[in-house]
């Protein structure tokens, strides 16, 4: 997937992305303060929101490929389980009812199977969407501060989910997150931005550990992190 | 026409009057909802006048629509050929034009208030634009059922436009609201206030039935 | 005190405004209340109400508020002592409210008459026969609407139908529309429909499509108006004040001319 001279306007703010590339099977971390354009950019590389200018090329990738976590997920007025299978109706396809118990026995929503989904606390229903985000496998996903409500468990749970799927299932993924651990366990490859633009790229322990931009060293003096990046899979 | 307690003649006001309010409401929902959801999707210049209007439509006096309506069908007028002045259908099409443009104001606030986020969410799962309306009738649902119930009472307590139109005959365009009206021009209040505390009933129920649809959504979703 | 101060402007202004209000507009006599008649909607519809109540009220002091609906209600709005003075048409109803002794007497103020009209190509000839017309419409099933509301028309339109042993509802295109005079001869054009109707509306009515009268004369359609002081009236004194008054020579001369510029010819006629 690649992206050049993007450029979209509004009011108060525009967003010029340069150029960026995503090569499928590997996970970018995208990280900046807020109101720098992250979702923006996440929002036009989705193709929900249209360009002013610039090109996108999906590499062959349909809207049905790619899906969009929030940090406040939309929940239909339906049960949890109908809300888990809902990407797999409009495809057409059986849920496995193995498959659906597992997730939402991992996730701890199992019991609630049957509540009505938007009455779920915050956090149940970040793990439901993301839980329907992954179930139908897409190609990319873009997961924007969609950890931001989970306590560490949880966190941990999806992460160790992502990366256990890579191996078996590989997908691209595009995540933001405030919380530099979730970027720093997952993500090989981040993007820095500030006003609009992608001031920052790199390899994630360079970004991370030998920032350069003056930008990005202040964005991140505030950060506590590990000294050595785990990783799940490492 | 003195009448004893829900005769014959007062059951056939009352089928009368419950089958017109069905038809008109019916053809207004299936005009009036697509209607709202289009007119908060779409982008074209000059739609806030639209909105505008649809509003001030919503408030129309039913006596000038019965008028019109009247000039339209009547022999000289331009579908006089169809000879539909003083029937059962041009009461129904008064209706229509009095209830659509309140169904289609209802739903347009409803969507405007949520819509976008349920066809961001749509888009995000890769719901084609059938499935995506569908999930965005079934997500508005509640509004939606408002919107409808909404015209149902409307249509139910109309008498301007139906009196023009109609022509009140008895046996054939004779509503309950009508019949009140004649019977207060005789004198017979108390048959009137009869009749009208019938029509309340009515209304009651279909509110209390809405309620009823409306309560078991909200029931299931008190586990939290 | 400042507030005490507004109130007392507020007060006089109110009475300055009130005085302006309470000026007589026309009129030599002095305002000694107000009367309120309740009449049919013909006698109000074709204009001739308000065309003599500003020479009553010139001439006696007296204002008078006007109610117009139809003779049924009428009546039961002076039953109710809604009314203090009632002007209606439809003598065998009179009758029953003065024996009930609703009012002490009923006096004869003016008549016009009734016409049968119905479509121009229509079977029935222009006739002075309203039993033969009224039995040709039901044996040969033509479409005819009653005013249905219990109204001096409708009454007086049952009155014919049973003086002549005939049943309206054996003719399956018999229908009602329950609604006033003028909205009903609207529909009678419409439809092309035979109707009974007073000929004051008929003259006033500014379209009445291809109707034409097919049957007018006899005594039958003769159409007389009473007026009857309500017992229960708060104004006895100006109640009877327009009883005089409105049978008397000059309402006579007033309601004889009333129309005659306008249709050619009288609408009502008052009795001599």
């Amino acid at each position: 997937m690649k992206i050049s001279k993007l450029t979209k306007n509004f009011e108060r703010f525009s967003l010029f992305v340069d150029e960026m590339e995503l090569v499928p099977g590997k996970i970018y971390g995208i990280i900046g303060p807020n109101g720098c354009g992250k979702t923006t950019a996440m929002k036009l590389i989705a193709g929900l929101i249209k360009p002013d200018s610039g090109q996108i090329d999906r590499c062959g990738l349909t809207e049905r490929d790619i899906t969009m976590a929030f940090r406040k997920p939309y929940l239909i007025r339906d049960t949890v389980v109908r809300n888990l299978t809902y990407p797999l109706t409009i495809r057409g396809i059986q849920p496995d009812e193995r498959q659906i118990k597992e997730s939402l026995s991992l996730a701890g929503l199992w019991d609630y199977r049957d509540s009505f989904a938007p009455g779920l606390s915050s956090g149940e229903q970040q793990k439901l969407s993301l839980l329907r985000a992954m179930i139908f496998s897409p190609k990319l996903m873009l997961i924007d501060e969609a950890f931001s409500n989970l306590d560490m468990e949880s966190a941990g749970l999806f992460e160790r989910m992502i990366l256990e799927r890579q191996q078996t299932n590989p997908a691209t993924y595009l995540i933001c997150a405030h919380q530099l651990s979730h970027i720093q366990r997952l993500c090989a490859y981040i993007f820095f931005m500030h006003k609009g633009k992608i001031e920052a790229r790199g390899q994630a322990e360079d970004i991370l550990y030998a920032p350069q931009n003056p930008h990005l060293k202040n964005y991140l003096k505030y950060a506590s992190l590990r000294e050595e990046a785990p990783g799940w899979n490492s | 026409m003195m009448f004893e307690i829900l005769d014959a003649e007062v059951l056939g006001i009352i089928t009368l009057t419950l089958r017109m309010t069905l038809f008109s409401t019916a053809i207004s929902s299936l005009i009036g909802i697509p209607l709202g959801l289009w007119l908060d999707s779409a982008r074209f210049a000059g739609k806030k006048l639209v909105v505008i209007i649809n509003r001030t439509l919503m408030a129309s006096p039913p006596v000038v629509v019965g008028l019109v309506v009247y000039l339209l069908l009547m022999r000289n007028g331009p579908f006089g050929f169809m000879g539909l002045l003083f029937t059962f259908e041009a009461m129904v099409i008064a209706q229509v034009l009095l209830l659509t443009p309140i169904i289609c104001g209802i739903v347009h606030t409803a969507s405007a208030r949520s819509a976008e986020g349920i066809r961001l969410f749509a888009r995000t799962m890769g719901a084609n634009k059938t499935q995506t309306q569908l999930l965005l009738i079934k997500e508005l649902g509640n509004d939606i059922f408002f919107a409808v119930v909404t015209g149902f009472g409307r249509a139910m307590s109309e008498v301007g436009a139906i009196m023009i139109v109609g022509g009140n005959i008895r046996h054939q365009t004779r509503t309950m609201t009508t019949t009140i009206s004649l019977l207060r021009g005789m004198g017979e209040i108390h048959q009137a206030i009869f009749l009208g505390a019938v029509l309340m009933l009515i209304a009651f129920s279909v509110q209390m039935t809405a309620d009823f649809f409306r309560k078991r959504e909200r029931a299931s979703d008190e586990n939290f | 005190m400042k507030v005490k101060s507004t109130a007392i402007a507020c007060l006089i202004l109110a009475a300055i405004l009130a005085g302006c209000a309470g000026q007589p507009l026309v009129g030599a006599s002095p305002p000694k209340g107000e009367l309120t008649l309740v009449t049919t909607t013909s006698t109000v519809d074709s204009g001739l109400i308000e065309y003599i109540l500003p020479y009553f009220t010139e001439e006696t002091g007296w204002d008078v508020r006007v109610i117009s609906v139809g003779t049924g209600a009428a009546l039961q709005l002076g039953r109710d002592g809604e009314a203090d003075v009632v002007l209606v048409h439809a003598r065998s109803e009179e009758d029953r409210f003065v024996a009930e002794g609703y009012s002490p007497r009923r006096h004869d103020v003016m008549y016009n008459d009734f016409i049968v009209v119905g479509p121009t190509d229509g079977p029935i000839a222009h006739n002075n026969d309203a039993g033969a017309t009224f039995a040709a419409i039901l044996e040969q099933n033509l479409l005819f609407i009653s005013r249905g509301d219990n109204s001096g028309t409708h009454i007086r339109e049952l009155d014919i139908w049973s003086a002549f042993g005939l049943t309206p509802e054996d003719n399956p295109r018999y229908i009602e529309s329950g609604q006033g005079m003028g909205i009903t001869l609207g529909m009678a054009a419409e439809m092309d429909a035979y109707m009974l109707v007073d000929r004051g509306t008929w003259l006033a009515y500014p379209d009445v499509g291809e109707l034409v009268i097919v049957c007018e004369g006899g005594a039958f359609l003769r159409n007389p108006y009473g007026v009857m002081l309500v017992s229960s009236t708060l104004h006895p004194t100006g109640a009877q004040a327009f009883i005089d008054w409105v049978t008397g020579p000059i309402a006579r001369e007033l309601i004889g001319s009333f129309g005659v510029e306008q249709f050619g010819q009288p609408l009502f006629f008052p009795e001599a």
